[in-house]
């Protein structure tokens, strides 16, 4: 279960951040504030019940990945409170926490530890794991030798062999071959038949349509629609054509 | 403190696998390998022993282990603080994008200089008796000064990578920081050259009392004072508390600023 009350999330956009002393010397002599407070998600408040799959959509910088990276906990947002029961597998960026000299094996373990996972847990579940990426003897190879499609599908099984209560899912299946697609949702089907919380950001309006019970629509921050997927397409549709039609 | 003590101890699998892999890394694509940990510090004493046997003589018996039994874990100490000012920074990417404590970053730096730290004690250990230096029974009282050592170094480990996150500068103004304390160190040179109306300044030198156990049990035989030792771990858990206090206060910021 997730619940997000009156949650913003404030950044601080600074031109030309004092980096340096120098920099930050000469600032404060010339006594300018050059810097405006921009809230990418601003008191937005919601409710997923365990078991639904919850589709997040919303143009480019309405806030989708800011609000994923608060329920994942990478962000403590500036007020508000965020509730969580159970362990998250967050799907955003995958393979973050890879490291590009070391072997696939040895990422599965590394990557589990970053995740919250003990060794023991990891060790137990690295066979699996290597078997739904299926990406042959490049396991023992450093994975600055994978391709792309080999890189995801190892991150993927990684994040989702963990067995988590809730899955944060940010646009990541558009990598990937067919088959290799299929066996994702697939493996998200299957999270929802067994009463996972999932919630999946996109902007494939087909993929919502089909998958997701409920809809989230984001504008600046805010949530414009909380309501069934027909619903929030339409309005996600008006919101985009005129700027298409004003920008051709 | 306590919050330190139990985030080491639930994140220690985490802590020992980035510290594992720093050292990988390190060594990786080398013909020799990990046996470079060994290799290197026992090249060095090997230099070490002969520039000041032959060419430059001290007016000090069997000076290359004088040196080393204070080089050493001064080695590792600059070492920890060079690579633990970055360690926040060079894992940005991580922390923008998965929710980890911050503070493993900072500890996996320290395990893995300390690791080369025991590493390097063994050519040490052969080569006392090799230089015919007398093999002194206080080496069992070395983990003392090893422990108030590590918790000296993790406390400005923390320090400094937090003051590098916010002026990228720290990372460069370290480097000379560390280059005059060093030599303001009795580590290449005996205390008792210093004029004795100077004394009371190089006291106020914390590091001093850290280091002191390494060179009076490797290299005089003796165990320090009962007032050194107390003075050690006070200066140790000083640089932890301030260390961890101020990285507790900024580590939810970090995320904005890498």
């Amino acid at each position: 279960m997730i619940r997000l009350e009156n949650v913003t999330q404030r950044f601080r956009v600074i031109q030309e951040r004092p980096d340096t002393l120098r920099e930050l010397f000469s600032k404060l002599f010339r006594r300018q504030t050059s810097y405006h407070d921009f809230e990418a998600v601003r008191n937005v408040s919601f409710d997923v019940p365990a078991g639904q799959m919850l589709g997040v959509i919303g143009r480019n910088g309405s806030g989708k990945s800011t609000l994923l990276k608060i329920i994942a906990g990478v962000y403590r947002p500036t007020s508000g409170v965020v509730q969580i029961n159970g362990s998250i597998a967050p799907l955003i960026e995958l393979g973050a926490g890879f490291h590009h000299e070391l072997t696939g094996r040895e990422n599965i373990l590394l990557n589990g530890l970053l995740m919250g996972y003990s060794k023991r847990d990891m060790l137990e579940r690295q066979e699996r794991i290597i078997e739904f990426a299926d990406i042959g003897d490049f396991i023992d190879a450093p994975v600055k030798q994978y391709s792309s499609g080999m890189y995801m599908r190892l991150a993927f099984a990684v994040a989702t062999e963990v067995d988590p209560r809730i899955l944060l899912v940010d646009e990541i299946l558009a990598v990937g071959d067919a088959g290799f697609q299929e066996k994702c949702f697939e493996r998200i089907r299957n999270f929802r038949a067994s009463g996972k919380t999932i919630l999946f950001v996109t902007h494939s309006m087909n993929d919502v349509q089909e998958h997701c019970e409920r809809v989230l629509l984001l504008e600046q921050g805010s949530i414009v629609v909380d309501g069934r997927p027909e619903e929030a397409i339409a309005m996600y549709k008006s919101l985009t054509t005129p700027e298409l039609v004003g920008a051709h | 403190m306590i919050e330190l003590i139990r985030n080491s101890y639930r994140y220690r699998e985490l802590i020992w696998a980035l510290a594992l892999k720093e050292l990988k890394i390190r060594y990786k694509r080398s013909v020799l390998g990990f046996m470079w940990a060994l290799l290197n510090p026992a090249l060095l004493m090997l230099v070490l022993t002969l520039v000041f046997s032959s060419i430059m003589r001290f007016p000090i018996p069997h000076y290359a282990i004088f040196l080393l039994s204070v080089l050493l874990p001064w080695t590792f100490f600059a070492q920890s603080l060079s690579y633990a000012v970055e360690s926040i920074v060079t894992n940005g990417d991580l922390i923008k994008k998965i929710a980890v404590p911050k503070l493993v970053f900072p500890m996996a730096a320290l395990v893995s200089n300390l690791i080369n730290l025991l590493l390097s004690l063994i050519p040490l250990a052969i080569l006392v008796p090799a230089l015919r230096h007398p093999f002194y029974w206080t080496w069992i009282y070395l983990p003392v000064p090893l422990l108030a050592l590590a918790i000296f170094t993790l406390g400005m480990t923390f320090f400094f990578a937090v003051a590098n996150v916010f002026y990228r500068d720290v990372a460069h103004i370290l480097q000379i920081v560390l280059s005059a304390w060093f030599y303001l160190t009795p580590i290449i040179y005996p205390l008792d050259l210093m004029p004795a109306k100077y004394h009371w300044l190089f006291k106020l030198n914390p590091i001093i009392y850290v280091i002191n156990g390494f060179r009076l049990s490797v290299y005089y035989g003796q165990l320090p004072h009962l007032q050194s030792i107390a003075a050690s771990f006070v200066c140790a858990f000083i640089s932890l508390f301030i260390g961890f206090s101020i990285f507790r206060r900024y580590q939810d910021s970090f995320v904005f600023y890498v």
